[in-house]
């Protein structure tokens, strides 16, 4: 029994932000120095009605436009921004996708490192004989989380939903994982209020970095280099124990396919993983970093542009808030 | 590395704008310096000392003095 990546949807919001109206809205950093430092042109953001169910809804429409919906038996969803409270949100996408109620479903909470949670958790449900064929979908709306005057993560977050069907196949096509968790960073990357450790504040106090960045406890906070500390001492990690699991060597790998945080980080850890720069992929432009849902578009962009191609090895690393990180290797 | 290469190749690895910072230069002063400037620094050092600087500890740093005296006078060469 083995389990492989079918076909991938992807769905942006309609609504695009560009640099130059962040340079405007806030008359600091010019649109050409957030490019060429952080990788982004634009970003997609939802419309204030617009949910990570209502994404996620959009990005199943399409990929179950030329799959068999009848032969999905679990759904998966990624999101930190669900619709409600409960129910859950994939109970929700079962309904609205029509798809049959012999069905597992059923939201986890993760952030950048949740594709490969999902893909962890669909092999694992099919090797163990409990589904053949599951719909991840990864849906993040940061942009709500986000307080209206923080340029910083205004600048660095966008919208956007991805769903991946993972089909259980004779032939293995998703590999050896690491997965990794560390909450002492929790702090770091953090919406504090809203839950019920601290409720809602709707007297909230704006607060500001020390990069004069506006935020409150209401809204996401990101301690950036302490995330970037982070990333730089558990990627090179999980990446080195991803190969010995699968004996492999750096060498063997086709492709290299990380979270895509933002074009700095990503690159300095690339220069010190020591990954050829052919054999990785960068391109967050039209789309900022949009959390779980960064992998997924990359590998369905690296598809259709031919940087990969079926039967290549690809590294898959995601890491970010919680802390939370996890790689693996797929064939595709 | 001598301290004022520290400066200039600090700066150069920073991208911060103007060319003429010294060792008393305030970092706060310095237009360009934010989040990403710290991560750059974090990388700098990471890089050319083998350090692992936190961001706690770079919000104690003023200037490019404060700096050197974080990651250890004793790692430079003699000016």
């Amino acid at each position: 029994m083995g389990a492989k990546l079918m076909a991938f949807g992807i769905y942006l919001p309609e609504f695009v932000l560009t640099n130059i109206q962040l340079s405007k809205d806030f008359g600091r950093w010019e649109p050409e120095k957030i490019e060429s430092k952080l990788g982004i042109k634009e970003r997609h953001i939802s419309e204030v009605d617009e949910t990570a169910g209502d994404m996620a809804f959009k990005a199943a429409l399409k990929v179950l436009q030329n799959y068999d919906k009848s032969k999905i038996d679990m759904l998966l969803l990624c999101t930190q921004s669900p619709d409600y409270f409960l129910p859950t949100t994939a109970c929700i996408l079962q309904n609205r996708l029509g798809l049959k109620t012999d069905l597992c479903a059923y939201d986890f909470n993760l952030g950048c490192s949740g594709f490969i949670y999902g893909l962890a958790m669909a092999k694992s449900f099919i090797n163990a004989g409990i589904a053949t064929s599951v719909l991840l979908i990864t849906s993040e709306t940061y942009s709500k989380h986000i307080h209206p005057k923080d340029l910083a993560l205004k600048t660095v977050f966008g919208d956007g939903a991805a769903a991946t069907i993972i089909e259980s196949s004779n032939q293995d096509q998703i590999f050896e994982f690491v997965l990794g968790t560390d909450g002492s960073g929790k702090d770091n990357l953090i919406v504090s209020n809203g839950g019920f450790r601290n409720a809602f504040d709707p007297l909230v106090q704006e607060k500001t970095t020390d990069s004069d960045n506006i935020y409150s406890d209401n809204h996401l906070f990101m301690n950036g280099p302490e995330i970037f500390n982070f990333t730089n001492i558990a990627v090179p990690k999980a990446v080195e124990q991803c190969l010995v699991k699968n004996k492999m060597s750096l060498d063997e790998v086709d492709y290299f396919i990380f979270h895509q945080a933002n074009k700095y980080m990503i690159e300095y850890l690339r220069k010190k993983i020591g990954i050829p720069k052919e054999k990785y992929y960068v391109n967050m432009l039209l789309t900022g970093n949009t959390v779980s849902a960064t992998i997924p578009i990359a590998i369905d962009d690296a598809l259709k542009n031919g940087k990969i191609v079926k039967g290549n090895k690809v590294l898959l690393c995601g890491f970010g808030v919680g802390y939370s990180w996890g790689a693996v290797i797929i064939e595709v | 590395m001598k301290k004022n290469e520290f400066v200039s190749q600090l700066s150069e690895f920073c991208e911060f704008e103007n060319e003429n910072f010294t060792l008393e230069t305030l970092f706060k002063s310095i237009n360009g310096y934010d989040s990403l400037a710290v991560m750059s620094i974090i990388a700098f050092v990471d890089e050319n000392f083998k350090m692992s600087l936190t961001a706690s500890q770079l919000n104690k740093i003023t200037d490019f003095n404060s700096l050197v005296e974080l990651i250890g006078k004793d790692k430079f060469e003699d000016e």
